[in-house]
């Protein structure tokens, strides 16, 4: 069984109640998505916060994974990230963020005892961002560890927002590009 | 039906990166509700590359504690539910009888003060983990409503594209004249919906649906019918409209064709696609 079968089977049994299979998950991908909320936050004690309410979620919400929509491992993210940005609204934190956002490279030092695979392929990810033209580079950022709004960017950016639509569709086909769909999983 | 523009799909990036304004967001959910197919396979591409967005944070290991803390709290959550579903009584803390002595009577009070709190506490949490329980349970019923919904106006809208065409079957030599089939199909979306009457097989035998290709007949599945007869059937995928020639309705053994490339039995109904 390869990895999004295993974790598709895991999540019936954390539907059905089974907190064994929810260790399973954590261990599975409990490390990226800890590092993804600390890209956003950057800082620890936010971030275990926030990837603990993250859990808990996915615990009591196992029941409306869609597994048309993508899977386990993408809707866990999608509920991280999107955690981690309310949080970064909510605080006011944000000016701090969007100040960072920007800034490269991160300021979490990369751990080099993590897995090998998942570190690899943030490697690749990361070289592939640093080959982005600016402005895409600096758009995903924005967007993505920053939720900021297109509105929020174009101002940022000093570029008008019917630029900035496209730039954001252009910069995920051209990661797309750079780092073909077969090396990501 | 709003028509598909290039901007549609600038929108569906910011769709996936959550940071479209509000009114572009629901115009483009409003574009997406009525079926494009356009923005579908683009926003499934964005979505896919969005989400590996997050492998570009520099990996870090999560702290031990972390995992320890993230595990108790969903193992109490766990237990929790599971005593509201068997109504458990356990609860903790008992009130103890008055000593007879008048020197206890402080100590007495403070432990019955405690008692009737924890005994409150356990009522509102048990109250608070069964209420979480049922709006989790609500919630997820909302959510697969919206998505049958969303799923039904998409068919819905099917019989109002302007491009959609109605083929009316016709009985052919071999079929019994009571027969009555039509194909609702959408070339743009190549979505079908197939509507019969009067198709109650003779025993041991099915109906079969086909597509008449320029390559040759495709079988797009069994039809069958309710007792009267009736049914509607929805063909999500019925091919390429450039090589779609006709719809065709074969009389098959129970189970159909041995091949989904052949009608074995006799075409009962059939009719032209005019596009």
């Amino acid at each position: 069984m390869n990895e999004p079968d295993r974790d598709r089977s895991c999540l019936e049994r954390v539907r059905a109640g089974d907190t064994r299979a929810l260790e399973e998950l954590y261990d599975r991908h409990g490390d990226l998505l800890y590092s993804l909320v600390m890209r956003i936050l950057r800082s620890a004690a936010d971030a275990e916060e926030v990837v603990q309410e993250a859990w808990l979620q996915a615990w009591r919400k196992a029941g409306s994974f869609d597994p048309a929509r993508g899977t386990v491992a993408a809707w866990l993210i999608t509920i991280a990230r999107n955690r981690a940005i309310d949080r970064l609204r909510s605080e006011g934190s944000r000016e701090r963020a969007q100040a960072l956002a920007g800034a490269e490279p991160a300021a979490p030092v990369a751990d080099a005892s993590g897995e090998v695979g998942q570190r690899t392929l943030a490697e690749h990810m990361a070289s592939a961002l640093a080959t982005l033209e600016r402005q895409h580079r600096e758009v995903l950022e924005l967007a993505y560890f920053g939720g900021l709004s297109q509105t929020e960017i174009a101002t940022r950016l000093g570029a008008p927002l019917g630029t900035v639509k496209s730039w954001t569709r252009q910069a995920l086909a051209r990661l797309r590009e750079l780092v073909p769909q077969g090396e990501w999983s | 039906m709003s028509a598909h523009r290039d901007e549609h799909l600038d929108l569906c990036a910011g769709l996936v990166l959550g940071h479209l304004a509000e009114d572009e967001r629901l115009a483009l959910e409003a574009h997406l509700a009525e079926g494009c197919r356009a923005c579908e396979v683009e926003l499934a591409r964005l979505g896919a590359d969005a989400v590996r967005m997050a492998h570009a944070a520099p990996h870090l290991s999560a702290p031990a504690a972390l995992r320890s803390r993230v595990l108790e709290a969903v193992r109490a959550e766990a237990r929790g539910a599971r005593q509201v579903e068997r109504g458990s009584t356990g609860a903790p803390a008992r009130p103890t009888r008055a000593p007879a002595r008048a020197a206890r009577w402080i100590p007495t009070l403070a432990w019955a003060a405690a008692a009737v709190l924890a005994v409150v506490g356990i009522v509102q949490w048990r109250a608070a983990t069964d209420l979480r329980r049922r709006l989790a349970a609500a919630e997820e019923a909302r959510d697969r409503f919206a998505r049958q919904l969303a799923d039904e106006q998409r068919w819905a809208t099917l019989a109002l594209a302007p491009q959609a065409r109605v083929i009316e079957l016709k009985p052919t030599p071999s079929g019994a004249p009571a027969l009555a089939a039509r194909v609702t199909y959408d070339p743009a979306t190549r979505r079908a919906i197939l509507e019969v009457a009067n198709f109650t097989p003779p025993a041991d035998k099915d109906y079969q649906l086909w597509a008449i290709t320029k390559s040759g007949p495709k079988s797009l599945g069994l039809l069958r019918a309710d007792r009267g007869g009736r049914a509607v059937i929805r063909l999500p995928e019925v091919g390429d409209p450039a090589t779609l020639d006709a719809f065709a309705v074969s009389l098959e053994e129970r189970g159909g064709a041995p091949t989904p490339n052949a009608p074995a039995g006799p075409v009962v109904m059939v009719g032209k696609v005019a596009l």
